[in-house]
């Protein structure tokens, strides 16, 4: 399979009141079309950084990103994003938090997309809900919600910044098994930033190890699970291999 | 859900639990009511057997005669049309500029930055100082009631509606942005509803200040008004006078108060 997002040779400085402070130094590493890949590091270590540079939101001071064949641009459209919190707003109901991305993009009267976020709704169980306000749903349900409201746009690349950190942890093993399925199902390429390694493992094709900062690439490590869930593959034995690894790497 | 279904569903504990749940609202209003009366008949006896003079303390039975007598010369309604149509105008525009100046100002942190020491002195002034300055400028009578009803109530208005603008989570602008929103559609589809419970406390403040603003408008220079009865009736020694139109303006406050209200209920949960 073809990479769907190249990230070549990075380095990122950000400038504060007392000095440069380099942030990625010289990062590189790719992403399957199709596959999903985790960055884990220690906290602090510029994995936001790479999220928001991969979103537009900031522009590298050297190196490229290419997402799908073209480079990265500004507020770049081909991107969609899930926080640690749903950040639903709650004056609007289910259905209006599912379209404000079509809103915004003056797609709303575009049948077609309006249709996608229907079948969304209805297949994964949310459609009963689509006239009530989010703070009449579960944490989980919310948070699928707000996967919901990003698959609408139809991104080519996902990015989930900690999307389950905010969740106790019987909520979190669920919506990660849910969220995990949607983005299988609909084939999405997603890129998780997380510091939790049994999380990264359970969702992941690939993990990216960085080290501290200024972030570098220690570790680029493939996992093979056969296409197990993650709540299954945190019942394989290899799991505990995996884990001791990264472990390892991380210090 | 429980409810609407009848009584017989319920286990003795809920059942006391909802009857003292119904007590309790009794005896909250009870008490509101009765104390009212209560202070009513105390300041009544107290002036019929003199223990306070009613020269200087009045009572509610003089009150109620003293606004009948107003009702009756014709005048009181002039007064008291004044005072309400002052402080709606003032009202309104004051939270008009207030908002539009916040706007303005959560538009551009460049402005935000250069105003902020403006905002807190002026915020600190005391906006009666400017009294004076004020007949000159407008001239004295409704416009220059208006204008200090404005003063007080708008630079409060900017300050907490640009306090609600900013304290938005910057994940959620984050978001918006992430969708390719535009400047504007980041404002009116989320910092303007995000905001939306705090426009409506600005609200209730803004009712009470700006009484505050038409009244001592009033006090300053006036032919009309509340504030300008009160002026006269201590003037001429009526303090009957004085306590009619404090009770008028205790009313009509609270009615303005009990306008607002409701939209609390609907946006503030």
């Amino acid at each position: 399979m073809k990479n769907l997002l190249e990230f070549n040779n990075v380095s990122y400085f950000y400038q504060t009141k007392e000095s440069e402070v380099k942030a990625l130094d010289d990062v590189s590493f790719n992403v399957k079309e199709k596959n999903f890949a985790s960055l884990v590091g220690p906290s602090g270590c510029g994995k936001t950084t790479i999220l928001s540079l991969i979103a537009g939101l900031l522009t590298p001071s050297s190196g490229e990103i290419i997402l799908d064949g073209k480079p990265i641009t500004k507020n770049d459209g081909r991107i969609g994003y899930m926080f640690q919190r749903d950040h639903l707003f709650e004056w609007r109901t289910i259905w209006q938090n599912i379209i404000l991305g079509l809103e915004i993009q003056k797609q709303n009267k575009n049948a077609e997309k309006l249709k996608l976020a229907e079948d969304l709704l209805k297949k994964y169980d949310l459609y009963n809900f689509k006239n009530k306000k989010p703070r009449q749903l579960s944490g989980g349900m919310r948070q699928r919600v707000a996967l919901i409201r990003t698959l609408v746009l139809e991104p080519a690349l996902l990015l989930l910044d900690e999307p389950f950190s905010a969740l106790d942890f019987q909520t979190r093993l669920k919506v990660c098994d849910d969220v995990y399925e949607i983005i299988k199902s609909e084939e999405k390429t997603a890129l998780l930033v997380t510091h939790d390694i049994s999380e990264a493992l359970s969702m992941s094709d690939k993990i990216i190890i960085l080290t501290k900062c200024p972030a570098t690439v220690k570790e680029n490590i493939e996992l093979d699970f056969q296409e197990k869930t993650p709540l299954l593959k945190r019942e394989d034995k290899e799991f505990g291999n995996y884990f001791e690894k990264i472990w390892r790497n991380l210090c | 859900m429980l409810k609407r279904n009848k009584n017989i569903n319920f286990s003795k504990a809920r059942v006391k639990y909802l009857k003292k749940q119904k007590t309790d609202k009794f005896l909250v209003l009870f008490w509101q009511i009765a104390i009212f009366i209560i202070f009513l008949g105390i300041w009544q006896l107290c002036a019929d057997f003199g223990i306070i003079d009613p020269f200087f303390f009045s009572s509610p039975s003089r009150i109620v005669s003293t606004i009948i007598e107003l009702a009756n010369q014709n005048n009181l309604w002039i007064h008291i049309w004044t005072s309400l149509y002052e402080t709606i105008i003032g009202f309104l525009l004051a939270t008009i500029i207030g908002f539009l100046i916040a706007v303005l100002l959560w538009w551009s942190e460049k402005l935000r930055k250069i105003f902020e020491p403006y905002l807190i002195i002026l915020n600190s002034l005391p906006k009666i100082a400017l009294g004076p300055m004020i007949i000159f400028w407008v001239g004295s009578g409704t416009s220059a009631t208006i204008v200090m009803c404005i003063l007080i109530c708008v630079i409060i208005t900017t300050i907490s509606m640009l306090n609600a603008f900013i304290s938005c989570d910057n994940d959620k602008i984050l978001l918006m942005k992430s969708m390719h929103a535009n400047k504007f559609q980041i404002f009116y589809k989320l910092i303007l509803p995000n905001a939306l419970p705090e426009f409506v406390s600005v609200l209730k403040i803004n009712v009470g200040m700006s009484w505050v603003g038409t009244i001592m408008g009033e006090y300053l220079s006036s032919k009309a008004g509340l504030g300008y009865l009160i002026n006269y009736g201590s003037q001429i020694l009526k303090l009957d006078i004085v306590m009619a139109s404090i009770t008028l303006l205790c009313i009509l406050a609270a009615g303005m108060y009990f306008l607002v209200s409701p939209l609390e209920k609907r946006y503030k949960k």
